[in-house]
């Protein structure tokens, strides 16, 4: 960068220091009976069910809904659809926040802008920008992963171990977390640890045919996300050992649940992403009204297992609504 | 390239170079052994670390050829994925959606659809570098992204499945005499490539343009046609390797295949081949490309603490490479 670009933007934040405005500050009147949902990433089942969620109880609340989702789960995509919303001026937006710290400033000027701000899934580290945070509880569901391990492989000995994905993960790290803590109450389970895989399922697949090699007596193995689940059910099929090592996946794409039913995976825990959609929008609607908002939601998961899975069909994520 | 001539084809084939990094991986697979030998020296790990490398070998061999020419491709793992999506889809395609229970004309025709994708990559790389000359780490890094991109755009963004069960069954874990299909098809690959360069015109004129791109020019090699040539198997070879990867993990994922590229170039460069350009070989790379795997299992088997072992990796590998260098620069002092 040259000295004269230096001085010039220099100058240019000098001026806006001077202003005292921000982006977003002209513009006209509020739009109170529309509300926006900005999911973390296009396309992806669990977005979708949340959005399926949202349209249902917006719509039937007689909002006038729109969807704007980024192309990936990132904060350099994801902010300029806060920014371009922030022109529309709707009553409310629903966002599933991609970066807890990046996200912070765009989406303080949607509640600047009198905009109420609901967080879904995701949330920022900065408490004080959403109304209200709706998400599951993933220490909960990395429990909920140990007691439905043990109950699969029953009083049999044998060692267990959890495929995480990247070590300061926030999300798989509390699941990992919440089945450490749970496992450990079964006296037959040993935990050998837990294996960062960078989400390659390539990596997941070696970590578990290694971890066969030196623990032959492993009987589970908890998978923290789609990725290590994909891994580690080719990993287990290429040892052979498919099914006699119980393997439960995370989350309940339609991929998954095929899986499931194929008895590749024994169990899945599935998040209840049409219901954070339809919380926040019940969040949001209170916000508008003025009545009292609940600031932290956690909805429930639910395990599913080949055996119940016909009942629990609700719990499977869509492709479309 | 003169001293090329008068070698025997063995001598050619496997160079000097390659003899310490191979003596690298046998120490590595000895300390694990003598460590864990009741879980390291048995035919269970041999096979699955066998298997678990067939994809990126694939992927090395195109690459080795590319980094000959002093050239680089960071695009090979999107290509594979582009390859699996647009293959995944074509099969699902002809069979109503769902090509799970297809026969093998589907698994053919899937085979062809992955090969052509990946070729048209290749192609359009190979163009790009050869006509006008934008450095080779630009263009690659462009069809990086754009062919992911492409990807997530016919898949809408995720995973295909319907992958058919004989392709699964037969390529993914069936295995010939106790061998991995997988592994067979991956070795054969490697031995035509590694042949072709060491003893064929091709491979010759490879080495010739990595060397000085200039003198081969004069010496009347056709280098625009050939560097087109070499930039196409590397994406051949990507969708072949994507078509693999189908069959492995019976499902044509849109991630996790970020650092493929990385891992590709790390193999090829541990296996003694110059970034540089003109001096490297196959077997090399076959070598470099089983060091960083047999180090992951190793340390997964043995037990070393989760945060160490990305640091034991990265250590291992620059100290092989830096042994490989100083041993080289001591010979050519003599």
């Amino acid at each position: 960068m040259s000295t004269r670009t230096v001085a010039l933007l220099g100058a240019a934040l000098l001026l806006t220091a001077c202003g005292g405005g921000q982006i977003g500050d002209t513009g006209g009147g509020q739009d109170a009976k529309r509300m926006v949902l900005i999911p973390g990433v296009a396309a992806e089942p669990f977005y979708i069910s949340l959005e399926c969620g949202f349209r249902e109880a917006a719509g039937a609340a007689g909002y006038v809904v729109d969807v704007q989702a980024p192309a990936k789960f990132d904060s350099t995509q994801q902010t300029p659809i806060v920014t371009g919303v922030l022109a529309n001026k709707p009553g409310a937006v629903l966002i599933a926040p991609t970066d807890d710290k990046a996200m912070a400033g765009p989406m303080k000027q949607l509640k600047d802008a009198g905009i109420k701000v609901v967080e879904v899934d995701t949330k920022l580290e900065d408490t004080s920008v959403a109304v209200s945070s709706i998400s599951s509880d993933n220490a909960q569901g990395g429990q909920l992963a140990a007691r439905t391990l043990a109950r699969l492989v029953g009083d049999r000995p044998g060692s267990v171990l959890v495929l995480n994905t990247k070590a300061g993960t926030s999300t798989t790290d509390a699941r990992a977390k919440g089945f450490e803590d749970e496992v450990r109450k079964f006296p037959n389970l040993k935990y050998i640890g837990q294996q960062y895989t960078d989400n390659e399922p390539d990596q997941a697949a070696s970590k578990v045919t290694a971890t066969l090699a030196a623990n032959p007596d492993l009987v589970g193995v908890f998978a923290t996300n789609l990725n290590t689940g994909e891994g580690a059910a080719t990993g287990l099929r290429n040892a052979g050992r498919t099914g006699e090592v119980q393997l439960v996946g995370f989350d309940a794409s339609p991929k998954q649940v095929a899986d499931l039913r194929g008895g590749v995976v024994q169990a899945l825990i599935a998040q209840d992403p049409a219901t954070i959609g339809r919380t926040g929008v019940e969040q949001a609607i209170a916000a508008l009204e003025g009545r009292h908002v609940q600031r932290d939601v956690s909805t429930d998961l639910v395990a599913l297992t080949k055996d119940d899975m016909a009942a629990n069909e609700k719990f499977f994520y869509k492709q479309r609504c | 390239m003169t001293d090329v001539r008068g070698r025997s084809w063995r001598q050619r084939l496997f160079g000097a170079n390659t003899l310490w990094i191979g003596l690298v991986l046998l120490a590595l697979i000895a300390v694990f052994g003598a460590i864990r030998p009741d879980a390291v020296l048995t035919t269970f790990t041999l096979q699955t670390t066998l298997v678990e490398t067939s994809v990126l070998l694939v992927l090395s061999v195109g690459m080795t050829y590319v980094i000959i020419t002093a050239g680089i491709d960071l695009s090979v793992g999107s290509v594979l994925v582009f390859s699996g999506v647009t293959s995944a889809m074509a099969m699902n395609a002809v069979n109503d959606g769902n090509a799970t229970g297809a026969g093998w004309g589907t698994v053919l025709f899937g085979l062809l659809v992955a090969l052509l994708s990946g070729a048209a990559w290749g192609l359009l790389n190979g163009l790009l570098v050869a006509w006008t000359r934008i450095p080779p780490l630009i263009v690659t890094l462009g069809s990086f992204g754009a062919a992911l991109g492409a990807g997530q755009l016919l898949s809408n963004g995720s995973n295909v499945s319907g992958v058919p069960e004989v392709l699964a069954d037969g390529l993914g874990t069936g295995t010939w005499f106790g061998v991995p299909n997988l592994v067979l098809l991956a070795a054969a690959v490697t031995a035509v490539g590694a042949l072709v360069l060491a003893t064929t015109r091709f491979g010759r004129h490879t080495y010739a343009i990595g060397s000085n791109e200039e003198a081969a020019r004069r010496a009347g090699i056709g280098v625009t046609g050939h560097l087109v040539r070499v930039y196409l198997l590397a994406g051949v070879l990507a969708g072949l390797a994507g078509f693999m990867a189908l069959a492995y993990f019976r499902v044509a994922s849109i991630t996790g295949h970020d650092t493929d590229n990385l891992n590709a170039i790390a193999g090829v460069v541990l296996g003694g081949t110059s970034l540089f350009g003109g001096a490297g070989s196959v077997v090399g790379t076959v070598l470099g490309v089983f060091i960083p795997a047999v180090l992951r299992k190793g340390f997964v088997i043995v037990g070393v603490n989760v945060y160490w072992q990305p640091i034991a990796v990265a250590i291992v590998l620059v100290a092989a490479v830096w042994f490989d260098q100083s041993r080289r620069k001591a010979r050519n002092q003599r």
